[in-house]
């Protein structure tokens, strides 16, 4: 037995996940802000290949806590860091990006009204940056390959404190970090089941474009990351249902998380009743403080019509992807790719996650 | 003069690149021990000439011997030279380390003659600096993940394997694999990420006696393997190892031999072995091996009839002594 050591990093700290056990064959994997695992791998691995020199200034078009994350390791290794944002970036999130150092681009609130929108004008903004500096390095969480990749730390800690797990429940937004630890948890658990969790109005297993108010999960482009082949189920959830679950959880379990954990959860707690014999592992990838004067505020709840709130205790199953009056729905996706489920393949372009 | 014994192995349960406490990434692999098997050296000293003289096809256990002379140069009365003596039923090019146990008895021979007993990591270093890369034979008190070209210890996992009981089988009767010339694998950013998972998953099994998972991590090592040096028989192994409710499939990823794997708590243990054995042989795979790892085993396997003896000469009996003359 190798005794504790303390972390050299504040981000290797922040990359690994708790898990928790819910239920006898429940078991949650909770993360401070999960996208640290790909944002630290992505980088270092940068490094370590000559990619990211010392004068190398990293560069990346997010609004999110991907942005976040490569400021708190761009810290740790001395680095200039450009993020090109949405003119509405969370006032919060700004501010601990720009105390960490980072230099936030946000993109004209007219640049919406074009075709493309806000992805098309950060994107055209990122290359006009990148044209100007000697060296750059762009992480790319939609494209580079090393996200999903970085999971493996993930898997890594799923085998060794639990050994078998049958199933794997979590948001889908990237696709980095369902399809890189179910992945490489199948490299020795080629058995294991994944279950992605998205939401109404998202493009990404074939639903109708549309507006989406929960956040964080679900995309209106695709990117090249998400592997639809992993998922052997795929659910959508209303923001309402997603926001109840989050509340539950909180109340229950004294988990403090945010919305998307909350829709994994309501979804990875009804699989793991009606499989009582397999054990399931439902990622939580950030903590709730973001969403105290939303998910966790009654009020603001009542305000939106998302309380009193009233759900079926079961996904409504359908066999093509449609929206549902329920607010949950689900289908048996059955490891194929989204031309096989859809008739039409998916055009690849990177998209942005919200949130 | 000294003597030393040194077990074979059946090849590997895991063998890939992994990260060591830096974060540096070195290959490294996790040995099945094949205790039934191996080498015995004697070390006759000679005080007359310097170093030690021989047959080519020794040359790693010469070097082996002037390397424990060297690391024993402070000794009160240290050999000058001397010719070493080996005997061993350990088959050539299957990967199942017959020029480790060469060497690994070697350095204990010379080591004896000394009156010493080097500590398992000296001689580990030793081992893979006579023959480049070597398996972990000589840590036979806990189970390691070795690094098999630098000599060092990247983690202990665990004082011993769980109870394992495997069926070895050589997949390409008649090939044989030159371990020198053998290129080291290159792998995949993916597969090096797969190796944390598997070295996660050994780690488990062995701390917690799970058979059934080290017979995954086995068998997602042998996968990998493919790319590499593959065994064409794979997946009839993989097959048969379903039908008997096998835990895995291991192999030689420096060599031709493998093994299905089972529970050695297995009640129906000697029928298993026994439909195993007739199932290989039907794939005209001759058997290598009945390896059984277990603390609590009882004596059984003499009157059951799964021992080697039927398919290799006895144990121990000197059929190849191979000399090297000073």
């Amino acid at each position: 037995m190798s005794l504790r050591e303390g972390y050299v990093e504040a981000t290797d700290a922040y990359q690994l996940p708790r898990l928790i056990r819910l239920a006898p064959n429940l078991y949650a994997a909770c993360f401070t802000l999960m996208k640290m695992v790909p944002a630290r791998y992505i980088l270092r691995r940068a490094e370590q290949e000559g990619r990211l020199g010392p004068d190398t200034v990293i560069i990346e078009t997010t609004s999110g806590t991907f942005g976040l994350a490569l400021a708190m390791q761009a810290v740790h290794m001395r680095r200039r860091l450009i993020l090109v944002s949405d003119p509405v970036i969370d006032d919060r999130l700004y501010r601990r990006l720009v105390d960490l150092g980072a230099t936030v681009e946000r993109v004209p609130p007219e640049a919406g009204a074009v075709p493309g929108g806000f992805q098309a004008a950060r994107l055209a903004r990122l290359a006009e940056i990148r044209a100007e500096l000697p060296e750059s390095f762009c992480p790319e969480q939609y494209t580079n390959p090393d996200n999903p990749r970085s999971y493996a730390l993930v898997a890594e800690l799923l085998v060794e404190t639990l050994g078998q797990i049958d199933c794997v429940v979590g948001p889908v937004g990237s696709g980095g970090s369902m399809c890189g630890t179910v992945t490489n948890l199948r490299s020795v658990l080629p058995d294991c089941q994944a279950i992605g969790v998205d939401t109404f109005g998202s493009i990404l297993f074939g639903q109708p474009d549309g507006p989406r108010e929960l956040r964080g999960l679900g995309m209106s482009m695709f990117p090249r990351n998400l592997d639809r082949r992993v998922f052997d189920d795929v659910h959508w959830c209303s923001a309402t249902a997603a926001y109840r679950a989050t509340r539950q959880l909180h109340q229950r379990h004294g988990l403090f998380m945010g919305p998307t954990s909350g829709a994994a959860y309501l979804v990875g707690r009804w699989w793991a009743q009606e499989n009582p014999g397999a054990l399931t592992v439902v990622m939580m990838p950030d903590e709730g403080y973001r969403y105290q004067d939303t998910v966790y505020h009654d009020q603001w709840l009542t305000d939106r019509g998302h309380l009193p709130f009233t759900l079926p205790e079961r996904p409504t199953e359908v066999e093509h992807p449609i929206p549902v009056d329920s607010g949950w729905a689900c289908m048996r996706w059955g490891r194929r790719s989204y031309q096989e489920v859809m008739g039409t393949s998916p055009a690849l372009v990177t998209g942005e996650a919200g949130a | 003069m000294g003597v030393g014994y040194a077990p074979a192995h059946h090849g590997e349960l895991l063998q890939g690149v992994f990260e060591d406490e830096h974060g540096r990434l070195r290959r490294a692999l996790v040995t099945l021990p094949m205790p039934e098997r191996g080498s015995r050296a004697v070390f006759y000293p000679c005080q007359h000439h310097w170093g030690i003289v021989g047959t080519p096809e020794l040359i790693k256990v010469r070097r082996a011997a002037l390397l424990t002379l060297r690391e024993l140069a402070t000794h009160p009365a240290p050999a000058k030279g001397g010719q070493i003596e080996i005997t061993s039923d350990v088959p050539h090019g299957l990967g199942m380390g017959s020029s480790t146990s060469d060497v690994t008895a070697t350095i204990r021979a010379v080591a004896d003659y000394h009156g010493v007993r080097l500590p398992r990591e000296v001689e580990g270093r030793l081992a893979v600096r006579a023959e480049c890369a070597s398996d972990s034979i000589m840590i036979d008190d806990r189970v390691v993940l070795f690094a098999h070209r630098d000599g060092v210890v990247l983690e202990e996992l665990g004082y011993r394997l769980p109870p394992l009981l495997v069926v070895g089988c050589n997949t390409q009767p008649g090939d044989r694999v030159d371990t020198l010339r053998f290129r080291p694998a290159e792998y995949h950013p993916d597969e090096v990420a797969a190796f944390r998972v598997l070295r996660a998953g050994i780690r488990r099994a062995i701390a917690t006696g799970d058979v059934t998972l080290l017979g995954k991590v086995a068998t997602a090592s042998a996968r990998i393997n493919q790319r590499f040096l593959p065994k064409p028989v794979l997946d009839d192994l993989l097959a048969i190892g379903r039908r008997l409710g096998a835990a895995g499939v291991q192999v030689a990823h420096s060599g031709t031999v493998a093994g299905l794997i089972f529970d050695a708590r297995r009640p129906d243990r000697q029928e298993v072995v026994a439909a195993c054995r007739e199932a290989l042989t039907g794939l005209g795979l001759p058997i290598t091996a009945v390896i059984r790892l277990d603390p609590d085993a009882s004596t059984d396997w003499s009157t059951s009839g799964a021992s080697t003896a039927s398919d290799h000469s006895p144990r121990r009996t000197p059929a190849d002594p191979r000399e090297v003359a000073a």
